[in-house]
Parts: C-alpha cells; structure tokens; sequence
C-alpha cells in the first residue's frame, strides 16, 4: 500500500548529488512531494529529507540504491509518525480582511498566524505547523477568496533519536 | 610521490595515468582533446594508445581490456558527439559491473552551459550509468580526480566513472604531485563480514540435502576462483554458473553443472527447481537467470553473498543476506562444513545431463547435413582451441550457442555483454581483450548483424596488427529477435532478415586474410586453419538459416517451462 516515506540522506557537498538521488526516484518513477537540502550541523555534509508515496518494500530498494551513491555517506527512510516535522508557510492575503477582524494583529492571531508586512494592498501572514495546519489555513483562505499568494518551505524534521551521531563519528575521526 | 613539477593540465592527465599503471588506452581524438593528444604524442612510447575508429569502439575495446586482465580499462574522447558515443558502452559496463575510467573532453569552462560547439552535458548523461563522475574545471584538480576514478572503479563492485576534462584545464600549468586514493569517508567498498551469519549459513548448508551453488562474475570479480572449489569440494556441493560467471569454474570439474537461466543447461534448471539451498555467490539474480521469480526454486532457501548492499532482496526474498566479497564469504563458508555424499543429488543431475544429451546435444547437426550449424561450429571450436581461447561474443543466437557449446579452463575467458546485451559489443571487446592478454588465443564470435554494427573496428586491427581471430556466423537473419518471432509471433519475420555484404572482400580490403566455408565436411579444416594463423583472420561460416538455441525459458515463464526443439 502507498504511504509517505521520508528518506533522509547525509552527503557529501558535492555538485551532482542532488541529481543522482533524484534519479533513484525517477528510474523507478516515483514522484518527489518534497525535498529539503541543506547543511547539516556538520560543515561540508548535507542533509537531505525528500518526502514520497509508495510501498515500504520499494522505499527500502530506494534506500539501498541511494546508499550505493559514492558521495552518500548514511541514509534511512521513516514514516512521518516517526519524526518531529514542521513546515513554515507565507500567506499573501488581501488586505480587505483587515477591514473584516478591524485591525491587523486581531486578524493573525485569529489565524495564529505571524504578521510580516502589511501595506494597503495585501497582509503577509506566516504560519509555522504541521503540513495539516499549513494546508488548513490555505485552504481556509482559498474559501473566503482572499489568498493571493502561498508558498511553503518542505518538511523540517528532527529524529526523537540522534540522526547525527554517525556524522559525528566521522568528524571525530 | 611529493615531487613537485609545474606541467599542463593534459600531461597531467598522462602522468597520473602512469601511477594507476594504465599501459593501453584506447580512444578517438577530437576538438576539446587536442592538448591530451599533443602530450600523448610526448608519451607514446610509454602509453599504447590505440585508435579505434568510432567511440563506441574505445570503450567496449577497454571493456574486453578490463574483462580479460582485470585492470581498470581506460577510453578517452572528445566533448559532444564523442563523449555521447560512449554511452552505450558505460551503461553496459555499469551492469556488468566492469571496472572503467573514460576520459572526455569538454569546452572550455568559461563556455559551460551556453551550446558551445560540441557541448554535450555529458555528465548529466552519465549520471544514471555510472559509479561516480566528475568534472574538472581546472588543471590543479586532474590528479585527485584520476586517483578517486580508478579507486572507485576498481573497488567494491567495480564499475565505470568517467572525468570530463575542460579544454582551459588541459592547457594551464599546474604543480603536479601525485597521492592514490585509499579511502573516502562516504564509501565503503569493503563490507566486513558478519562472522555469525556466515556460521548460520553454513549451518544451513551442513543440513541441506540438495544444495547448489550459484557463482556469479563476481567470483571473479573477486578472485575467488580458487576459493570457490575448495568450498565446493569441501562440501561436496555441484556448481552452476550464470553467464557472467561462465569460465570462473573448468567446465571438466566433476561438481560443474552448466549453466543457469534463460538458455541454460537443463541439470543447472532443474537443479534449481528442486534444490533446497540455492548458494548465491556474486550474482545477483538477473531475470534472465530467474525466469518467473514466483515460480523460482520452491523447495530452496536461498544464501546470497554480494558485496553489493542494493543487491540483497532486490529481486526476491532470500534467508541469508550475506553483505560480503565473494572470496571472504566463500573462505568463511569453509569453517565447520561437513562433507556429505550426496549421492542421490548427483544421480538427479546426471539423470538431468542425460536429458539434455537426448533432446538437445544429439541434435545440433543439420539431420539433412546440408548446412553447417551454429552448434556445431561452437562445439568442433572448443575442440580446436581445448578451453584455452578467450571467447568474446556479440549479442543474441552467436552469444547464446557460445555460452552453451564453449569449453573453458581458466578463468576470465568468456567475455559477453550480459547484463545490456549490446549488438556491436564483440568485435571491439575482443580487439580490446586481445591487447589485454596479448599471448592468449581470443576468438570474437559474432552474428551477421552485431558484425555489421562495429565492422569499422577492422581498421583498427588492421593498423595495430590486433592478432584475433573473428568467426562469423552468418545465416542472414538477427536471428534471436527471429527465433521470438518464429516461435511467439506467428514466425513473422518482421525485418529481420538481411541482406549481406560479401565479408571476405571487406576483409580483404582491411588486408585480413578470410575463408568462408558453407560445407559441413569444410568446418573442422576451417576451425584448424584460423587457430594456425599468425595474425587477425576472419572466418565466415554459413550456417543453417532458421538454427534455434533450445532449450529455452520463454521470458517470464518459471524454470521449470523448457521448451525444446520438437
């Protein structure tokens, strides 16, 4: 049965690596709902959480193959239970709602939204959540019409457990 | 190795070529490798550089090299349509997981990405076919690339890296100093072997009735050849080799069983469906050895030894998943094995030979003797030569009678395209095999259409007197796609019929001395008379036109579906 698999990955800096991951997913085509790269708290080492539908016996095929990638130091895959996720969200939204809540901060914290700009035009909200709370809000917005831009940043996650320890491993080395 | 010298980019490239031991390089020159080709000119005498007369030929001319030495074979090409023609032969390396460093040229790096003249993001292209690539962009960066390429391609499973060179970085100066690579934090090519799983592998193997080994390239890969006997005689347990492992085991050894898979042998089919341990060595369980896997060995619990993590589980569950080299895992496997008689399991696999003796080998000639069959000229071959030659196949019916009919007795002698199954794949690897082994007889066994896909390579023997020795087999079909049709479609012969050349003329012009035979009475004389020849000969052989390879596992169909010539 389809579910999400989140692998994480920690690689090298390297240019290219990016690519060769992807392509574990495209060969077996699989679509990439999302996919998170940045640096690690190691410097020079990369973390990657790419988010996907499909079975456990695949994702585990996925794994290994990223695995065999010679710039791919570790990589696991989890189920989002398993991790601590949080997505940041910015909502650009028309400032007529304003005139609905009477002033701006009423309206955010209606929404428990962070106001970040505000200008006659629209009113920029950010929201910090799970991808349900970040997709609630939307389509919120969406319903009353008054959503003009949207755009969100991919799952952060953390392990309840050290992820990083065999990063560590290495740079003791 | 600290000796500092200021030298280009491109004698760079030579220099670190020479700490990896690289002799012989095969390649093509072209716009964005010039600077490497002046300096080469410097360095002729110290590297052997063959030109070939396509790009593809390079390649598979250094991946017969690798497969027949087992040394990193090394090509070399120009940026765009060079670099592209040597795709075909990384993607087949990739799966037959052989040990390669490809050389490109790019443009210049302030150039990158604006369609250059001959810009072709080669890496990209490679990406899903190599083990690792990379691109240089300036001279200082030539010798560690070089170093991790031939480090990566020749460890753990080995494989083809390619380093594409920018022309700027051939022509600037740069310090050379050379350093191997030994090691890199985010590979890990030597898995250490679990010591316990071995002991409860073996402890299946002491208890299983009817075992049987599989061996795979990677018994060579590994050089495992040796351990891989010693297991086997220790435990009394019959051999079969999948195609890439054929000449890893003598085909004279008493526990030897044939060969697995889609035209295999019927004892190493049968044994398979009715074992109840399947010892995997190095294999990796490829469809063309499996059949149906819903169908495949019932009875058996599966052992798989790969030094290849991704490997494990990948194409059917196993019991024991042993993450190691062939050799450590085949020398564990030793520890506490029982010797045990086995007689009834050997009296199956005979009962089996005999099957085959009666349906398949007692019907390899033409029963009206008219025409020469492929069977036969494999089988009066492997007279001639004893199992000494190194046999280099094309791809379909020459491939699949070669396998069969051959006889070997060392190691690293049948080289074939396994895995990607490349028409155009033999005559060059041969050439490549036979620069390798210089001392060693190799025969390329082609069709009359892989021939015609890499016939250009002619020239090359010709100007580098490459002694092989070429047997066509031409019957004027693509005669596997045409036994499919024969046998799946209806026998529409759906454009696969062909129209040839008169070979020995093309021979002739290339100055290689030819004979074409059509007699069944002329073959043996023919067989003797290129194994006499000094140089390269090509010997055309016109065989019965509608030969089928049988037995035969229809694609998809369990093991146990042979279908026989009837």
């Amino acid at each position: 049965m389809n579910k999400e698999y989140i692998i994480i990955a920690f690689t090298e800096n390297q240019i290219g690596v990016l690519n060769r991951i992807t392509i574990c997913y495209l060969r077996r085509k699989i679509n990439i709902e999302s996919l998170k790269v940045s640096e690690s708290s190691i410097k020079g080492i990369s973390m990657f959480v790419i988010s996907a539908f499909t079975t456990e016996e695949i994702i585990d095929k996925v794994v290994k193959q990223i695995r065999n990638i010679t710039d791919v130091i570790e990589a696991n895959y989890y189920t989002p239970d398993q991790l601590i996720t949080q997505e940041i969200a910015l909502y650009k939204v028309s400032s007529k709602m304003v005139g609905e809540h009477g002033r701006v901060d009423a309206l955010s914290r209606s929404l428990s939204a962070r106001l970040i700009e505000f200008n006659p035009s629209y009113v920029v909200l950010e929201k910090t959540g799970t991808r349900e709370e970040i997709e609630q809000l939307r389509d919120d917005l969406q319903r009353r019409g008054v959503l003009q831009e949207f755009t969100r940043s991919g799952s952060v996650v953390l392990h309840r457990d050290s992820l990083e320890e065999i990063l560590h491993e290495i740079e003791n080395n | 190795m600290a000796n500092k010298q200021k030298v280009k980019g491109g004698e760079a490239l030579l220099m670190a070529l020479l700490e990896e031991g690289t002799r012989d390089l095969f390649g093509y020159p072209g716009g964005q490798v010039i600077p490497i080709y002046d300096h080469l000119y410097d360095y002729r005498h110290r590297i052997n550089h063959i030109l070939t007369r396509h790009e593809q030929g390079a390649v598979h001319a250094a991946q017969g090299y690798a497969r027949a030495t087992g040394r990193v074979g090394v090509c070399i090409a120009t940026s765009g349509p060079g670099a592209t023609n040597l795709v075909t032969g990384i993607a087949d390396a990739m799966l037959d997981s052989t040990p390669l460093v490809c050389i490109t040229g790019q443009v210049p790096a302030t150039m990158l990405g604006t369609d250059a003249f001959q810009e072709a993001d080669i890496i990209s292209m490679t990406m899903p076919v190599t083990k690792w690539n990379y691109q240089v962009t300036s001279a200082s960066e030539i010798p560690r690339a070089v170093a991790k390429a031939f480090y990566i391609a020749r460890s753990g499973r080995p494989g083809p890296v390619l380093i594409d060179i920018a022309k700027n970085a051939q022509v600037e100066l740069m310090d050379y100093s050379y350093k191997p690579c030994l090691s890199l934090r985010s590979y890990h090519p030597r898995p250490v072997l679990d010591a316990e799983l071995a002991a409860q592998a073996v402890e299946l193997i002491n208890a299983a009735e009817r075992p049987l080994i599989l061996a795979g390239q990677g018994v060579k890969l590994s050089g495992a050849e040796q351990s891989l006997i010693e297991f086997a005689e220790t435990g009394n347990i019959p051999i079969a080799t999948t195609l890439m492992g054929i000449s890893a085991v003598a085909n004279d050894h008493p526990l030897f069983v044939g060969n697995l898979g889609m035209h295999g042998n019927v004892a190493a089919n049968e044994m398979t469906q009715h074992s109840d341990l399947l010892i995997a060595v190095g294999m990796r369980f490829s469809d063309r050895v499996t059949g149906d896997v819903r169908n495949y060995a019932p009875e058996a619990k599966i052992i798989h030894v790969d030094i290849d993590r991704a490997e494990l589980g990948k194409n059917l569950r196993v019991d024991i998943a042993l993450h190691a080299d062939a050799r450590d895992a085949l020398e564990a496997f030793k520890n506490g094995l029982q010797h045990r008689s086995r007689e009834a399991w050997f009296a199956f696999a005979r009962e089996q030979e005999a099957v085959e003796d009666e349906k398949v080998f007692s019907h390899t000639e033409d029963p009206q003797g008219r025409f020469i069959t492929m069977a036969q000229v494999i089988r009066q071959l492997a007279e001639v030569e004893r199992g000494e030659a190194v046999i280099v196949t094309d791809v379909g019916q020459n491939q699949m009678f070669s396998a069969r009919y051959s006889r070997f007795n060392t190691t690293r002698s049948f080289i074939t395209s396994g895995g990607l199954g490349t028409m155009g794949f033999g005559l060059p690897a041969a050439m490549g095999a036979k620069v390798g082994v210089p001392d060693r007889e190799v025969v390329a066994v082609l069709g009359d259409g892989g021939f015609q896909m890499t016939m250009q390579e002619l020239g090359t023997i010709m100007q580098n007197q490459i002694g092989l020795k070429i047997l066509v087999l031409n019957n004027s079909y693509l005669g596997m796609v045409r036994q499919w049709q024969q046998l799946f479609f209806n026998r529409r012969y759906s454009f696969t019929e062909l129209e040839n050349p008169d070979f020995s003329k093309i021979a002739a012009a290339y100055n290689i001395p030819s004979r074409r035979v059509t007699e069944p009475a002329q073959l043996g004389n023919a067989l003797r008379e290129m194994a006499a020849a000094k140089g390269a000969y090509l010997l055309e052989v016109a065989v019965l036109p509608e030969e089928n390879v049988f037995p035969m596992v229809p694609a998809g169909a369990s093991l146990s579906e042979l279908l026989y010539n009837d």
